[in-house]
């Protein structure tokens, strides 16, 4: 995002005003193997899914699951705020969901593979219990399962 | 926050942030300020040289021994041309002629929208309301409705689905019909431009205009809550 300075007072003050958790430290794993052995998934919290999948409501902490070989196409977006742009998204989902970025950095032998599912959260959230102790860790228990070593956290 | 749970189930993440700020407080293990603006974290749509240095950025993080760690991306590759936040319809003073009838409008639009899903390979934003493009004159008649003040209900609203979040599903599929028509009819337009067309110069953009209002009136918090996401 633009710097804090540069957004109309309306915006910094909303942002500023968000309940954001404090923490002095971080949880930290290290990457098991070199990145050109390592298997990389996508998690989002554009609120994108399936286009057959139920759209995230309005402070929803459930997670949607968007299966590796899903077309662009039958991708679509239900995190719709006012307080982003749609329109690069419209145009190239990359710009948050870099799927297309991924593949060529796999083929060009930088990253050991692609995860076999991506996940989804809704963005903008107010209350994250949920996510922080129920879908957020049950996400992490699937992508170990699915032998994922490594994860990209895209906003919108 | 999500990193953190991640991170903790013994996953390496690395995260984009868009708010420095904020990610200085939560402190996910590794991430990548960029100072682009909101709906652009991987720069620029359509720019896959910037999105790999970007991406590159990222992921160059996850070799790092400890954390947290936030870096900055550099600054230079800032986007110029769009504002750092979204203009909002209270902002964009209404055109002086507009045209008369939203549903001829849409029918219009849907013309271009055909030649935007050509061109895109089937890709749209379209699709929240689960009402196809084919039949979206109804949902055109019942936010018209809705937005006179009548008290209406809609015939194909799933019982799981409250009332607000399905007009707020309806009235972002309006939009995207608009915006991915206007992206066909002027490939070259900012996000900026097509923003400010839709609330100046579109009946649907007025329409929606009404239809924020009547739902921020309400005392009911879910009504409100689907008002912010309509036109503020």
């Amino acid at each position: 995002m633009p710097r804090l300075d540069r957004l109309p007072p309306l915006n910094r003050n909303n942002l500023l005003m968000l309940p954001v958790q404090v923490n002095d430290t971080a949880p930290f794993t290290r990457l098991a193997r070199p990145l050109s052995e390592s298997r990389l998934a996508i998690v989002t919290t554009a609120g994108l899914h399936r286009r057959d999948d139920r759209p995230f409501g309005p402070g929803d902490q459930g997670y949607r699951v968007i299966p590796a070989a899903t077309p662009s196409a039958d991708i679509v977006q239900s995190h719709t705020s006012l307080g982003f742009d749609r329109v690069p998204t419209m145009r190239d989902l990359n710009i948050s969901f870099p799927i297309d970025r991924l593949r060529e950095v796999v083929a060009r032998g930088e990253l050991g593979g692609v995860a076999p599912s991506h996940y989804s959260f809704m963005g903008a959230l107010r209350d994250l219990q949920h996510i922080q102790g129920e879908t957020g860790p049950e996400v992490g228990r699937r992508l170990r399962d699915e032998g994922v070593d490594a994860v990209l956290i895209t906003p919108t | 926050m999500l990193a953190r749970a991640l991170e903790a189930k013994g996953l390496a993440t690395t995260s984009i942030s868009m708010v420095r700020e904020h990610t200085e407080k939560v402190k996910p293990p590794r991430a990548l300020f960029v100072p682009f603006p909101f709906g652009h974290a991987l720069g620029r749509p359509d720019d896959p040289a910037l999105q790999h240095r970007v991406f590159r950025a990222a992921l160059d993080l996850l070799a790092e021994p400890a954390g947290p760690v936030l870096r900055d991306f550099p600054d230079d590759a800032e986007p110029g041309v769009e504002p750092p936040a979204p203009t909002q319809a209270s902002a964009i003073t209404p055109a002086a002629t507009i045209p008369e009838d939203p549903a001829l409008e849409t029918a219009q639009m849907r013309q271009y929208h055909e030649q935007w899903l050509a061109r895109s390979g089937g890709r749209t934003a379209f699709g929240l309301s689960g009402v196809p493009a084919t039949r979206f004159r109804g949902v055109v008649r019942f936010l018209q409705a809705f937005a006179a003040g009548e008290d209406m209900e809609m015939d194909e609203r799933p019982a799981e689905v409250p009332l607000p979040n399905l007009i707020r599903y309806c009235a972002d599929d309006w939009k995207a019909l608009y915006y991915e028509a206007r992206l066909a009819m002027k490939p070259g337009v900012t996000g900026d431009d097509v923003t400010r067309w839709f609330w100046s110069e579109t009946a649907a953009g007025q329409v929606l205009r009404r239809v924020g209002k009547r739902l921020e009136a309400s005392d009911d918090p879910r009504w409100k809550a689907a008002a912010f996401g309509v036109a503020r």
